[in-house]
């Protein structure tokens, strides 16, 4: 749904924080500069239970480490969007918090990308509306885009402003009519962690992308193509080049890390794990006999970039052990098991419940067939993470209308949409997008914003599903509050016809991982 | 009122009367149509009506299909020859078939739901659902040509569907070309490209976009150039003409010729 923000809504969500807060607590704050150790191990509680953080080369001395201490003129640290109790992503929880205890003075809300613009007013929770009410980030990107090279790319297509909420596309200094012609979108910051997925060089890895045939982004180090599954438009191959461009863009670093802060962001990024290991319901999910699929120990030891959509390997190895459990005259074991139960029927529904997927670029275009009969581990079908194993931006309909949430006006709601939208016109020239025409309106364009081609409108990398509980708002617009509300879209979009017991199961298994 | 076997037995003298065709074995059939989707009890068939029949194209299987399903909401270029082999989804088979995805067309929306008489008498080669751990044609692969050695010289032909530039279905094909000019240490790649023309049934003959043929070669050109391979010298030329189609092996006329030395 789109998010509506007014005076009475963030007075409301402001009450309803402070209450969540007095009941369970705040989420642990890791400030920047803050000299604690990372512990080997650590959990964090949240809504689902606890999410679990694993550094395979132990504890971490963070002091003057460069991924926690404020190496930027803004006092961020890359660990201010991507905290270990949020699963080293950034909930919009933990957001709201931060306002609360700060007033809106921490770092995080730096007007360069925690404003919807850096012209708007500071301190007024309106100028910061898409980050408190979505925990969306201002990503400013050139227009049109630029080859890794720096050489302009000629889009397929025009694009114009049809809506900005936020002011930043249409201002003078900072809009696509500007001296530099930038255009705004706003994103979810990802989780940094795992990154042997995010990062792999296995199966669909080669020069040309599996889904286009257009050359593979290459690791400047190496000339090696990448999985391109890093960030959500796959703008950056590497853990270092998003580094750098993260360092420069989020923390306002002047000049560039230094080859040893380099490296050891990205040590710590490819050491560390994170996945859930409790639930409320359920019990420890990493017992020494459950289930392999669950927690981050296993995400270390689980190969990387393979496919799991199979049932030899499974997306995420279940057992059959959870499947059908005892009862006794011991009430609470019997709600353990009954909760087991509904995540392992939750696997089911993920791995094998078939729907008919239907106008999704890059997914229907790649000779399954527009429709194709398949599951959820179609496309979320790497092994551990439900990632794509080849490059894998792809449109579900997030961000391009007519899918993306978009409530239509009405004379007796003052409440305005947060997000931009945009016009895009495919040049006559170039085919039409197959499934939406030469004219297409669009939230975010995702990876057409550094391609410039039609057919990657609104598409998105697909992200890793670890770690959930911990990161609410989903999809890369944080569209989805809930994830609940994730299930609900996709039953929207894909008439899938879930019951109330399939999504309920589906969430509990989400929220398992 | 009609009792379960009275439809079954209603339902497979159906299915014997649709066997028995008027269409000729071996004999090619070209025509543009609106795709059809038919769903099964396992994986979906996809159909297309020509001239009163009704044609099987193929079946939902995976990436590595060499036939992959068509795209409801657009026309499809079907250019098949008739099969003796059992219809299946109801449909004659065309085998061998090649698909063409064509232009948008909303009035191609035509989902056909499952129903028992039309369910597949053999295993698909891939489920709807997870696979069993293998693709459905990853043995089908021909065998890798020798290594080159520097200075060798080899020729590549990439294919196209109508009107169509590079897609999915040619990373590997790039990649072949690719790994051959690294490894011989290619000075030149000529490249060139052609504009198909294909005949239909009917009498009718189509041909691709007049520039298609532009546009391949320089697509190919710039592709590998992208995939950094810059040390070769790039040839690049074009068609302009559009093939003769005779309406069999029409397909091969969508090409580009890629030759490596």
């Amino acid at each position: 749904m789109t998010r509506w923000i007014t005076a009475g809504t963030l007075a409301g969500w402001i009450a309803i924080t402070l209450a969540v807060s007095a009941q369970t607590g705040s989420r642990p704050w890791w400030a920047p500069g803050d000299a604690t150790p990372l512990a080997d191990f650590a959990t964090y509680q949240n809504d689902r239970g606890a999410v679990g953080v694993l550094n395979t080369s132990g504890r971490l001395e963070t002091k003057g480490h460069p991924f926690f201490e404020p190496i930027g003129a803004n006092g961020r640290a890359c660990v201010t969007c991507h905290q270990p109790a949020d699963a080293m992503s950034l909930s919009v929880r933990t957001v709201r918090e931060r306002w609360e205890a700060t007033g809106g003075k921490d770092p995080l809300f730096a007007a360069v990308d925690g404003m919807n613009c850096p012209h708007l007013p500071p301190d007024d929770p309106r100028s910061h509306s898409l980050l408190l009410d979505r925990g969306l980030i201002r990503v400013a990107l050139p227009w049109p885009p630029r080859n890794p090279d720096g050489t302009r790319i000629d889009p397929e297509f025009t694009i114009e402003v049809v809506r900005d909420p936020g002011g930043c596309n249409t201002h003078r200094t900072y809009g696509l009519e500007s001296a530099n012609p930038t255009i705004s979108v706003y994103r979810r910051p990802r989780p940094v962690a795992n990154t042997k997925y995010t990062t792999h060089q296995n199966f669909g890895v080669g020069p040309f992308i599996a889904k286009s045939g257009l050359p593979t982004a290459t690791d400047p180090e190496t000339g090696r193509p990448t999985s391109m599954n890093l960030m959500s438009d796959a703008r950056a191959p590497t853990l270092a080049v998003q580094a750098q461009d993260a360092a420069a863009q989020h923390l306002q670093l002047t000049g560039r890390l230094t080859a040893a802060q380099l490296a050891a962001i990205v040590r710590f990024e490819q050491q560390v794990y994170v996945a859930q290991v409790s639930s409320p319901a359920a019990g420890s999910l990493v017992e020494v006999d459950g289930p392999p699929a669950f927690g981050p120990r296993q995400l270390a030891a689980g190969d990387a970039g393979v496919l799991g959509n199979n049932t030899t390997r499974y997306v995420f190895p279940m057992g059959e052990k959870w499947n059908r459990l005892p009862r006794t005259a011991n009430e609470s074991d019997n709600a353990r098991n009954a909760a087991r139960e509904s995540i392992a029927r939750g696997h089911d529904v993920f791995m094998f419940r078939t729907f008919w997927i239907r106008d999704s670029m890059h997914l229907n275009t790649v000779g399954l067939g527009n429709p194709t009969k398949r599951t959820c581990a179609t496309c979320h079908g790497m092994h551990m993470t439900g990632l794509d194993t080849v490059n894998g931006w792809m449109d579900i309909g997030t961000t391009n209308l007519p899918w993306a949430s978009e409530v239509p006006l009405n004379p007796w709601n003052e409440a305005k949409p947060q997000m931009p939208l945009f016009r895009v016109t495919c040049k006559p020239e170039v085919k039409p997008h197959p499934y939406l025409g030469r004219v297409i309106y669009t939230q975010d364009p995702g990876r057409a914003l550094i391609s410039g081609r039609c057919n990657d409108v609104g598409t998105i990398v697909m992200q890793q599903f670890r770690g959930l509980s911990a990161r609410a708002p989903y999809f890369s617009n944080g569209s989805a509050a809930t994830l609940r509300e994730l299930v609900d879209f996709y039953d929207r979009r894909y008439n899938i016809g879930y019951s109330d017991q399939e999504k309920q199961d589906l969430v509990n298994f989400l929220g398992a991982l | 009122m009609v009792t379960p076997r009275a439809t079954r037995g209603s339902a497979l003298l159906g299915v014997w009367l649709l066997s028995v065709s008027v269409v000729a074995a071996q004999q090619p059939t070209n025509f543009v149509s609106c795709p059809i989707v038919r769903d099964t009890a396992s994986v979906p068939c996809w159909l297309a009506e020509y001239n009163g029949e009704l044609y099987f194209l193929t079946l939902q299987t995976d990436v590595s299909a060499p036939v992959n399903p068509p795209s409801l909401g657009h026309r499809v270029l079907v250019e098949g020859t008739v099969s003796t082999e059992p219809r299946i989804c109801g449909g004659i088979v065309l085998k061998p078939v090649h698909l063409s995805v064509l232009e948008r067309d909303a009035a191609c929306n035509t989902m056909l739901p499952a129903e028992e008489r039309y369910n597949l008498t053999f295993e698909p080669p891939r489920p709807p659902g997870p696979s069993g751990g293998r693709l459905a044609f990853a043995n089908s692969a021909p065998a890798s040509p020798p290594a080159p050695t520097t200075g060798s010289t080899r020729e590549f032909v990439v294919s196209y569907s109508f009107d169509g530039l590079i897609g999915f279905t040619h990373a590997g094909a790039l990649t072949g070309i690719l790994n051959f000019a690294r490894t011989a240490n290619a000075r030149e790649i000529e490249i060139v490209g052609h504009r198909g023309a294909v005949r239909l049934s009917n009498g009718q003959t189509i041909v691709e976009e007049p520039t298609i043929g532009k546009k391949r070669a320089e697509q190919i050109a710039m592709l590998l150039q992208g995939a950094n391979l810059k040390g070769p010298a790039y040839k690049v030329s074009w068609r302009d003409e559009a093939a003769t189609a005779d309406g069999v092996d029409d397909h091969l006329s969508r090409r580009v010729v890629v030759t490596v030395r």
